[in-house]
C-alpha cells in the first residue's frame, strides 16, 4: 500500500487516526500480533526467571489469573493473554508487567519495538467486551494490530475479587503469602 | 461488472443493488451501497463481537466485514470474490460496512414490499425481480444482535 492509502488519510471522522505517533512493543499470542504502547511497560521478564517470585492464586471467577508477582513492593496478578483474549492454549514464555495497573500478561513472545504513526479508533461494528480490550487498531507494515489498553485486561471487579482472594489466603497462609 | 460509482450516482429511492451472498440473491438499498472492492486482505483478531470477520483497508480507511454466512449460510467456493461496502448505522452514527460477495452486481428498480411478520431483523423487505422474490438486507441489524444465527435460515 502506498502512503497516499494509509488509513486516516482521508478525512473520516469515525475512522481518522488520532495523529500522534508513538513507539509500541509488538508482542504475540498463538501466533497473534498485539501491540501495547511501550509506555505502559515496566518490564519483560522470562517466566523462568520470575517463577521463585511467583505465587499461586484461583478465583473461579477470574480463571485468567493463576499466579501474583511481587515487584518493587507491589502485587501484581499474571493474567493470561491467551486466555483473555479467547486465543487457542500455547506456551508464554515472557510476563510483561505493565506500568500503572496491577497487572502482568503471560504472552509467547516479543516481537519488536517498533514506531506506529497513530491509533485508530476501533470502528463502532465492534461491540462487545473486545471495546475493553483495544485503544484502537495500528496500521503497520501492511497488516492491521490491535492495540491493546492495558486497563482492559482486568476489570474493576475483577481486581476486587482478586484482592479478596489474595487477603484470604494471606488470612489462611501468611507465611506462604509472604514466602 | 457495472461501475457501483455510477450505481451510486444513479441510486434513487426505489434503486437496489442485486447481489450473491453464497447461494442466495439478496437486495441492498443501492443509496446504502458505497463501493465494490476487490478482495483485499481481511486482518482478523481476536474479539467477541458476533458477526464480525474482522477488517479491510480500503481507501485510507479501516472497514469492518461482517460475517453474514452464520445467518444468510450458503458458502460458495467463489466467496470472497469482491467486497460490497456499504453505510450503515450503528448506535445513531453511520459507518461503513463490507460484505463479502462473489458474484455479479446488478442495479435494480422497484417497491420495497414490507417483510412478513415471521422474517428475521436482517430482512427489511422483499423486492420482486422477475418472478423471484428476493430480500432486501438491512445491515443495520447486523450490528445489533438481532441476527443471530438461531433466526437466521441458515440453521432452519
Amino acid at each position: 500500500m502506498t502512503s497516499a492509502t494509509r488509513p486516516g488519510e482521508e478525512a473520516n471522522a469515525s475512522g481518522q487516526a488520532s495523529r500522534r505517533s508513538e513507539t509500541v512493543v509488538l508482542f504475540i499470542v498463538a501466533n497473534q500480533m498485539f501491540a501495547v504502547a511501550a509506555d505502559s511497560v515496566h518490564e519483560i521478564r522470562s517466566t523462568d526467571s520470575i517463577a521463585g517470585a511467583a505465587n499461586e492464586i484461583e478465583h473461579p471467577g477470574v480463571p485468567k489469573v493463576r499466579h501474583t508477582i511481587e515487584r518493587s513492593g507491589r502485587t501484581y496478578y499474571v493474567v493470561n493473554a491467551g486466555m483473555h483474549f479467547g486465543l487457542p492454549v500455547s506456551r508464554p514464555a515472557l510476563v510483561m508487567i505493565l506500568r500503572r495497573f496491577r497487572a502482568a500478561l503471560l504472552v509467547d513472545r516479543i516481537d519488536r519495538m517498533a514506531e506506529i504513526s497513530g491509533v485508530y479508533p476501533l470502528p463502532q461494528a465492534f461491540a462487545g467486551d473486545d471495546r475493553r480490550w483495544y485503544r484502537g487498531l495500528a496500521y503497520l507494515d501492511d497488516s492491521v494490530i490491535p492495540v491493546v489498553e492495558p486497563r482492559g485486561f482486568l476489570t474493576p471487579g475483577e481486581f476486587q475479587q482478586l484482592d479478596r482472594a489474595q487477603s484470604e489466603a494471606a488470612r489462611r497462609d501468611p507465611e506462604a503469602v509472604q514466602a | 461488472m457495472s461501475s457501483l460509482g455510477i450505481i451510486g450516482e444513479a441510486a434513487r429511492e426505489n434503486s437496489f443493488v442485486l447481489l450473491q451472498i453464497g447461494h442466495r440473491r439478496i437486495a441492498l438499498p443501492a443509496a446504502q451501497v458505497a463501493e465494490l472492492a476487490p478482495p483485499v486482505r481481511l486482518h482478523a483478531f481476536p474479539h467477541r463481537t458476533p458477526l464480525l470477520a474482522g477488517v479491510i483497508v480500503r481507501r485510507g480507511r479501516i472497514v469492518p466485514v461482517i460475517d453474514t454466512e452464520p445467518v444468510l449460510g450458503g458458502k460458495s467456493p467463489l466467496s470472497h470474490r469482491f467486497y460490497l461496502i456499504a453505510n450503515r448505522t450503528i448506535g445513531g452514527a453511520s459507518e461503513l460496512g463490507a460484505i463479502p460477495v462473489n458474484g455479479e452486481c446488478e442495479l435494480v428498480s422497484g417497491d420495497m414490499q414490507p417483510p412478513a411478520m415471521d422474517r428475521p431483523a436482517y430482512v427489511a423487505g422483499t423486492l420482486t425481480v422477475g418472478e423471484e422474490s428476493v430480500d432486501v438486507l438491512n445491515l443495520d441489524a447486523f450490528s445489533t444482535g438481532d441476527s443471530t444465527p438461531q433466526d437466521s435460515e441458515a440453521s432452519r
